[in-house]
């Protein structure tokens, strides 16, 4: 297990390693924040003390090595437009995000896996379809346009909702709703075919032989079976949320670290840049090596694999 | 994995929104604004550039010189007035009298030495710091309320250059409380001599103000409570104004009919801006044999321009037909009705005439031209009116290749030798100042950023004229020759049909009419950092 | 309960709907030109916001209506039409194709390849995707090629990590090992056994993510990076209309619509091949 647990970190920092070197490439191509910092009318001396102050200046692969040797102690550098250390800035949004996510997930597991199971059972009937095609619908939203439509029903015409940003319980739902429906198809389908498959499995078959009514088989022998894949894929679902939640969190003026990486390279803040994405992929990593450890531990046969 | 738990949490949280009542909108006390940018959102008038400065600096922070609220432009702020000396090389400013610091502290001329040298410090990156630095001298101390400002040259904009109409240089900070508590202490709790007291910062969200208890100059609030929201998705504040929960929003002409319709009044905020088309490196070798080099194609293309269409369809009437290339009602130094008069002639639509002057020069089949097609980030509407005027050329003949680019794209390709842009035109947009001058230095002189008409190395004879027009409006200190040497680089420029204003734009804010009273923006300025103390509450003024 | 044997689709149960939507898309797609009543990019700002024919003010000359600057919605739907899916199929070959191969590659080698291709696909993986295109449209400047090059980063590493999975399953069957022993070069072996077998996985997996493209087009279209006026994308259309719900709701209503009937009847028309191709396939 603890050979497992040490392959999987190696890895981990192996890939940790990759995405900061994809990410440094990338916002170096993208421009040069200089340009969105300066006046309209400023001359090239000014670009240039500007340029030197923010070390922009050096040759690239000595931006590189300081952005590696930094990030290795835990220094990512400083914001060009906060002035203030990327890490700082990405751990104040952060919790405001991760209050967010758990909601978005538990309310697309509460919709997805009764609709999951309404698909096995009635597989192949009317209410099958209907299931299948209300997730996919989930799926064929643009997320933004989901969250301007929720926003006019439910606030301007029902005025049962706030509009936007954070506060009371409620300003949790819509924000929730929008990440959420972006994962239901996907979980729906996986509970419906994992639980598809479990019922036609011997031990199934003899629970039923025993006389145990069909809801019971259900809910208590197969559902349990079913979900194992669902928590495998948790790690992705995560992921997918904390990419939906660079939209879900513009539309609704949600101040955490969704709308910072949309803005991060908007203004080519190089620094906080690849702050906003090293630390959002060590987050992704961890909870996907959580769970694939916890996993390892439930089913022996992947330590091994 | 228990399903019960889920549905008893999905089922509970539905009961709880359902039983709840509308009650999102904010109180009557507090008037909150829904923002686009809250810029660096770091409570300090070194740190962050012009635009967010004016938003959310200008209620905690008096500028030294301030508007004048009828006309916009400049007027008298900290400074009641001032004077420049003889040899034009020194300014004196005459402070306001019993003017406090929200700690009580006075507001005194050493505070106002303080600022100006923190601003232009090396470790500010206010927008203007370098062109201060290039420009102060050394500052003086006469008495409490005497500060002289010697300058390197003459240099006939400084005093504008300290307001806000202008840019943000003027900013008063307290020099004993920065000295005392240090720059971290100072960001975290930040004083002013403004109408309003900072309150909080949550970052990303909103920052929260408090209103003065005592009479201020710029005007007493009428609300306890300001709020300032940060919302960047422009459908979420008109929402947001629509339900109460922002009393004003800021927004684009796109919007203003939606707003309409939604109930809101709309606020708009005469010369901000002016769109305008410009022509990069006609002067270069490489763009002789281009059509664009004829200035008669070059004013066929302004002629095919229907600018009323534009005012009225894409601007949703809410814009003015425009003055000469950076040039405003409100601008100093030149002849208004003589430009208004030339602007509605020549500015005018006339297809006729453009189709003539396209078979005049040779190009009666049309051409093709490359249209570079962007906007600042937060102005979208400017890629609807580039939309929109392609879409005129289209009509006389020409073969428009639109390239929509992003700002942060685009801007990088007018620096240094422009090659990707020689012989294109491109979108542009000028803010609105009081003095044309400064603009013109930037656009055309052949040392300037964009050198729209030359560069040192090839410079022809329109260049040299614009060089020696510019130099004369510059150094001449008597206003009425300052004014004609600038009529005369007006006229140069407009002549050229290289850099050609398409509309006057304004400022567009949707306002829910139950949260404030009727309230006048100052012209010209965009932001409302320096209007909120004067707003009235509702039932004080209400919309006509 | 259904019996076993149901769960093999076959031709007769071809979701006719669905299928006939997606003849008729395609149709509208190459036949944009002559389908359109109107130039997609034609102005007339007198004209602009017009509602759709059956509201009050809308005319048959405009039957969904006009947008902010006058141009005929349904013209542009028409001609959206065409960008979209070249998006979606420039996208999907470009990045399937890479997947596929990469998929291929990993599984049948295995070994220390195997787990390099994979911990770049997890690395992928846990990208924020849209984030990845976003950059890469800053960069490269917005357009059909980089939403293409865009859409292929993000879509190669699903793909892949499936593809290896069935060549796994595939790589232990008998004629593998038979052909193996006849002396057949890898290549050859990759190229003539294994990429057949895994073929009908491959084409399910495109029609379903021929509606996540469209998605992501749109969802660019709203950060500033999709495909950049005056073409006309979906995409593009809702995300200029969101601003507009209260007054002219046809400008996002109508492309919106467009979106979701697409995801829709390809979804189930990769569905139904799914069932009909391969129904082991049933996780994706």
């Amino acid at each position: 297990m603890q050979r497992y647990i040490l392959r999987r970190l190696l890895q981990g920092a192996l890939l940790l390693f990759i995405v900061a070197l994809v990410v440094f490439a990338l916002a170096r191509v993208s421009g040069n924040p200089i340009d969105l910092l300066v006046r309209e009318d400023a001359t090239a001396e000014d670009r240039a003390h500007l340029q030197k102050a923010l070390g922009l200046d050096r040759p690239m692969h000595e931006q590189l090595y300081i952005f590696l040797t930094g990030a290795v102690r835990g220094d990512l550098g400083q914001s060009i437009r906060y002035r203030r250390s990327a890490a700082e800035v990405f751990f104040e949004r952060l919790p405001n995000t991760l209050k967010l996510l758990p909601l978005a997930m538990a309310g697309a597991l509460a919709i997805a896996i009764p609709l999951g199971v309404l698909a096995a059972v009635y597989r192949g009937t009317l209410v099958d379809r209907l299931a299948g095609g209300l997730a996919v619908l989930g799926i064929a939203t643009p997320q933004f346009w989901l969250g301007i439509v929720l926003i006019y029903v439910f606030s301007i015409q029902l005025g049962v909702l706030p509009s936007a940003r954070m506060g009371g319980p409620s300003h949790y739902v819509l924000p929730a709703v929008t990440l959420g429906v972006f994962l239901l198809a996907g979980m729906m389908r996986l509970v419906r075919s994992s639980l598809l498959e479990v019922m036609g499995s011997e031990f199934v078959k003899l629970a039923r032989l025993k006389g145990l009514s069909q809801t019971i088989v259900i809910w208590k022998h197969c559902l349990r079976n079913a979900l194992i894949p669902v928590v495998t894929l948790f790690g992705v679902y995560f992921a997918l949320l904390v990419t939906g939640a660079i939209v879900t969190e513009t539309v609704f003026a949600w101040p955490g670290v969704g709308r910072l990486t949309y803005e991060a390279v908007i203004f080519r803040d190089y620094p906080l840049l690849q702050a906003v994405i090293l630390l959002k992929a060590v987050i992704v990593l961890s909870v996907n090596l959580v769970v694939d450890i916890l996993y390892a531990y439930l089913d022996p046969r992947v330590r091994y694999a | 994995m228990n399903i019960r738990i889920f549905l008893n949490l999905m089922l509970g949280g539905f009961l709880a929104v359902g039983g709840a009542p509308a009650a999102h909108a904010a109180d009557k006390d507090t008037l909150v604004i829904a923002l686009d940018t809250l810029g660096a959102q770091v409570m300090d008038p070194i740190m962050d550039t012009r635009a967010p400065h004016a938003h959310y600096h200008a209620p905690v922070w008096d500028s030294l010189v301030g508007f004048d609220l009828e006309k916009g432009g400049i007027g008298p702020g900290v400074a009641e007035r001032w004077e420049v000396a003889a040899d034009g090389k020194s300014w004196t400013f005459y402070l306001r009298k019993s003017l406090r610091f929200h700690n009580g502290d006075p507001v005194t001329a050493r505070d106002v030495k303080f600022s100006l040298e923190r601003k232009m410090s090396p470790e500010s990156i206010a927008s203007g710091a370098a062109a201060l630095r290039r420009a102060v001298d050394r500052i003086e101390v006469v008495d409490d309320l005497t500060v002289r400002v010697h300058t390197k040259g003459v240099i006939p904009y400084f005093a504008a250059s300290l307001s806000r109409a202008v840019f943000m240089e003027g900013s008063v900070m307290p020099k004993k409380y920065i000295e005392t508590v240090g720059a971290k202490g100072f960001r975290e709790k930040p004083i002013g001599s403004g109408p309003w007291k900072f309150v909080r910062s949550v970052p990303g969200d909103r920052i929260e103000y408090e209103a003065v208890d005592y009479p201020h100059w710029r005007g007493t609030p009428q609300f306890k409570r300001l709020t300032l929201l940060l919302v960047p998705e422009q459908s979420t504040r008109l929402a947001m104004v629509r339900t109460g929960e922002a009393t004003i929003g800021s927004i684009g002409p796109e919007a203003i009919k939606e707003a309409r319709v939604g109930g809101m009044k709309i606020v708009s905020v005469p010369g901000t801006m002016q769109a305008v088309y410009q022509f990069w490196g006609l002067y270069r070798p490489e763009a002789k044999g281009s059509p664009l080099a004829d200035v008669r194609v070059r004013e066929a293309l302004s002629l095919a321009i229907d600018r009323q269409q534009i005012v009225d369809h894409v601007m949703g009437k809410q814009a003015q037909w425009p003055m000469p290339f950076a040039t405003f009602r409100y601008s100093s130094d030149m002849s208004i009705p003589r430009w208004d008069d030339w602007a509605r002639t020549a500015l005018r639509y006339d297809p006729a005439r453009a189709r003539q002057l396209l078979a005049e020069a040779g190009h009666g089949g049309g051409f093709k031209l490359t249209f570079w097609n962007t906007a600042l980030p937060g102005t979208p509407f400017m890629v609807q009116i580039g939309e929109a005027v392609a879409g005129f050329w289209e009509k006389i003949g020409v073969k428009v290749e639109v390239k929509t680019t992003e700002w942060g794209a685009f801007d990088p390709m007018t620096r240094g030798e422009q090659k990707a842009l020689v012989g294109t035109a491109s979108m542009y947009r000028t803010a609105g100042r009081p003095e044309p001058a400064p603009r013109y230095i930037g656009s055309f002189n052949s040392k300037g950023v964009q050198h729209l008409l030359g560069d040192p190395q090839n410079c022809p004879a329109i260049c040299q004229d614009a060089d020696r027009a510019y130099e004369a409006v510059v150094s001449e200190r008597d206003d009425a020759k300052r004014a004609a040497a600038a009529n005369r680089m007006i006229e140069l420029v407009a002549k050229s049909w290289i850099a050609v204003p398409i509309i006057e734009g304004m400022g567009y804010w949707a306002v829910n009419p139950k949260g404030v009273g009727f309230f006048k923006p100052i012209p010209g300025r965009h932001e409302f950092g320096d209007v909120t103390e004067r707003m009235p509450r509702p039932e004080q003024r209400p919309w006509p | 309960m259904s019996t076993e044997a149901s769960s093999r689709g076959d031709l007769a149960r071809l979701p006719w709907i669905s299928f006939s939507i997606i003849v008729v898309l395609v149709v509208a797609a190459v036949f944009a030109p002559l389908l359109a009543p109107h130039s997609p990019t034609e102005q007339s700002l007198p004209d602009k916001l017009r509602p759709p024919a059956w509201q009050e003010g809308g005319s048959m000359k405009h039957l969904l209506g006009t947008d902010v600057l006058g141009r005929d919605v349904l013209s542009r739907l028409v001609y959206g039409a065409r960008v979209s899916l070249t998006v979606a199929a420039v996208a999907l070959i470009a990045g399937g194709g890479v997947g596929l191969a990469l998929g291929i590659l990993a599984g049948y080698t295995g070994g220390r390849v195997d787990n390099f291709i994979m911990r770049v696909v997890d690395a992928t993986l846990t990208f924020p995707t849209i984030l990845i295109a976003l950059l890469l449209a800053v960069s490269l400047g917005q357009g059909l090629g980089t939403i293409a090059i865009a859409i292929t980063v993000i879509i190669w590493a699903r793909f892949a990590r499936i593809v290896r999975g069935e060549v796994l399953s595939v790589k232990t069957r008998d004629f593998v090992a038979l052909a193996r022993v006849h002396g057949c070069s890898h290549l050859r072996i990759m190229a003539v056994h294994i990429v057949p077998n895994v073929l009908n996985t491959f084409m399910v997996l495109l029609t379903l993510h021929i509606g996540f493209v469209v998605i992501v087009e749109a969802t660019l279209s709203f950060l500033g990076a999709g495909i950049p006026p005056p073409t006309p994308s979906w995409g593009q259309m809702v995300s200029d209309g969101r601003s507009h719900i209260a007054s002219a709701w046809w400008l996002s209503v109508v492309p919106g619509g467009a979106i979701m009937l697409v995801v829709l009847v390809f979804n189930l028309f990769g569905d139904w091949l799914r069932d009909w191709l391969d129904p082991r396939l049933r996780q994706v």
